[in-house]
């Protein structure tokens, strides 16, 4: 089976082992060690994911401009590169060129600290979510909840960002996007318990075989609903993009943020709405796995599983920026109201649903097959 | 509970319906500029390009030709040189005070030549001035792009304005029809010393001294030696344009209704 980290330990091994045949002895020993061997694979590891997940970020921008283009009846980037495919980039190296400028009153570690951290956060989600077989470097059996619990640190260090730019229109969206966060995880909690439920696993790996007979969205529509709706709030995006209301709180809690500053927060919101595509497409929507009417074909080619992961994502996006094309923002209250009073009632009676379909192993539509209910 | 007063939300508004509703208005426009969005690529695309012709005619509701969409456009002024007469018109009319009359090169060095030269910096493209040009010679065309660099290069020279008039781009139609009683130069023959200034600045050559019969002296008063001479105004050839009235000496020529 290749695996992303074969392959990668592959890249480093092949090499050293050219150069140390030609090198003395005691130098060579050293340089096909195998501990050294494994660290560099991991680097290299470490360098494609980034380089995939960054590239395929870039690519989730440019897809927005042009779909939310199309939306409005205009036609997006166009100029540079085939179809503007290269205006992120020439936008991202602008922002690179530009003076990060720090408040006088801002606190200089919180200041320079959060968009870091922020963006960190959100990038180590990559390693936590396997896009397809043989694609994360090893198992994790609560991987499911280690990546929820990564994913929810991002509104702390929103928080700390607002508070130490020493601005009150950065402060009143981090107060937002912490108010926010109380409204929309427990919902997401509730509805990703229907499917550790329906699974039997916290192992995303896991979930995702189980999804091979029939996927997760069929008896689990509402907890679907639900986790898009806290989802969309979670990545803060349109409707539920309160704590950056750019008509009410200049850029909300980037409001002092500059440059590359900027271009971290600004990159990192996208991180997080490629990964909350991820999510949704593996607990979901049967991950990188095909309904069995799909010709093998179309299954079995190199990377396939990758091509069909991205393509469910990116349909995923597409819902999203149909979405923010269509809804207005809603109120704080509005927010709030929601997630209390609809969402969690409504990720409650999803977990009772999945309880049922795995004591009766039957589904509402499809009826009794094999392989329903966990194993 | 709420009150009648506070609920406000009419019976028939579904929830679903909030969200469903500019779902579908979204999609419905996503279909239909999927392919072909009503953006056009400006610079490299021009609604005045013949294949935007028919959708421009059905969005501005009467058909493209002369005195309809593009004719009306007020853009670069077109000056023909040849045409010109110097009148001033121009530049009496403007509101904004940027058509100043420079010398233009050829004719008479000691009574040069002069044609309106226009600061794009101050224009505002209200047209008074091709309105008031007698001849039709200072027109504007549909042309709308005026980017430059240098602040000195938004005034146009008169040969500037030359080079668009050459362009043979599409115009304003040009207006000469006259009001009907209008003003015309009257002349106080008392106060008339017979100076010539008139007939010597007036664009069109309408003004011819005549020779005139003064009344009689008074008896035992000594005649004037000289020959009186007084302007007669050919009433159709003349522009009022104001010329002569500015350049008289003792304000004998007035503006006024012949009765």
């Amino acid at each position: 089976m290749l695996s992303l980290y074969s392959v990668a330990y592959d890249l480093i091994s092949i090499p050293l082992t050219a150069i140390a045949a030609h090198l003395p002895a005691p130098l060579s020993a050293w340089l096909v060690n195998t501990t050294l061997l494994n660290v560099l694979g991991a680097l290299v590891f470490c360098a494609i994911l980034l380089g995939a997940s960054m590239i395929n970020t870039i690519m989730l921008i440019w897809f927005e401009r042009k779909m939310l283009g199309r939306f409005m009846d205009r036609r997006g980037a166009m100029h540079v590169g085939f179809a503007g495919l290269l205006q992120n980039f020439a936008d991202g190296l602008k922002l690179f060129r530009k003076n990060t400028r720090r408040p006088k009153d801002a606190d200089f570690v919180g200041f320079y600290a959060a968009p870091t951290a922020y963006m960190v956060s959100s990038l180590v989600m990559f390693a936590i979510l396997p896009v397809s077989t043989g694609w994360s470097a090893g198992a994790l059996p609560l991987s499911l909840l280690l990546a929820l619990v990564v994913f929810s640190f991002a509104p702390l260090f929103i928080f700390l960002s607002a508070w130490s730019s020493a601005n009150k229109y950065s402060l009143l969206g981090g107060m937002r996007s912490a108010a926010q966060m109380i409204a929309y995880e427990v919902p997401i909690l509730l509805a990703v318990v229907a499917v550790v439920v329906l699974s039997g696993s916290f192992d995303l790996t896991t979930i995702v075989y189980e999804q091979q007979n029939y996927w997760f969205w069929a008896p689990l529509f509402l907890a679907l609903i639900v986790f898009v709706a806290g989802m969309l709030a979670e990545m803060e995006r349109i409707p539920f993009d309160l704590p950056e209301a750019e008509a009410e709180l200049v850029e909300g809690w980037n409001t002092e943020f500059g440059g590359m500053l900027f271009a971290f927060f600004m990159l990192a919101d996208y991180v997080r709405a490629l990964v909350g595509c991820f999510l949704i497409v593996l607990l979901f929507l049967g991950g990188w796995t095909m309904p069995g009417w799909v010709p093998a074909s179309a299954t079995s080619f190199p990377l396939a599983g990758i091509f069909w992961f991205m393509l469910k994502t990116y349909l995923v996006f597409g819902v999203f920026i149909w979405i923010r094309a269509s809804l207005p923002r809603v109120r704080t209250d509005q927010l709030l109201r929601v997630g209390w009073m609809r969402m969690v009632p409504l990720s409650l009676l999803s977990i009772v649903l999945a309880v049922a379909v795995v004591l009766t192993k039957c589904l509402p539509v499809i009826g009794c097959v094999p392989g329903i209910g966990g194993g | 509970m709420s009150t009648p007063e506070t609920s406000s939300r009419p019976p028939n508004d579904n929830p679903i319906l909030w969200v469903a509703k500019p779902l579908l208005t979204a999609a419905k426009q996503f279909r239909k500029s999927l392919f072909r969005p009503s953006t056009i690529v400006y610079p490299f695309e021009r609604l005045e390009d013949p294949k935007f012709r028919e959708e421009v005619a059905v969005a501005a509701g009467k058909p493209i030709g002369i005195g309809a969409v593009w004719d009306n456009y007020r853009g670069v002024h077109a000056l023909n040189i040849d045409t010109c007469i110097s009148c001033n018109l121009c530049a009496f009319s403007c509101p904004d005070l940027c058509i100043d009359m420079v010398n233009v090169a050829g004719g008479d060095p000691k009574h040069p030549k002069k044609c309106p030269e226009i600061d794009y910096g101050k224009c505002s493209y209200c047209g008074f001035c091709s309105d008031a040009c007698p001849e039709g010679c200072l027109t504007m065309t549909t042309r709308y792009e005026l980017s430059v660099t240098k602040r000195a290069d938004m005034v146009f020279s008169p040969e500037r304005l030359y080079q668009v008039y050459e362009q043979k781009l599409p115009m304003n139609p040009i207006r000469l029809e006259r009001p009907e009683n209008e003003d015309q130069i009257l002349l106080d023959p008392p106060v008339c010393i017979g100076c010539n200034a008139c007939a010597r600045d007036c664009p069109t050559k309408c003004i011819t001294m005549l020779d005139i019969v003064k009344p009689t002296a008074a008896p035992g008063e000594k005649m004037p030696k000289r020959i009186w001479k007084e302007p007669v105004i050919n009433d159709s050839d003349c522009v009022r344009c104001g010329t002569c009235i500015s350049v008289c000496p003792k304000e004998c020529l007035f503006w006024g209704t012949r009765k």
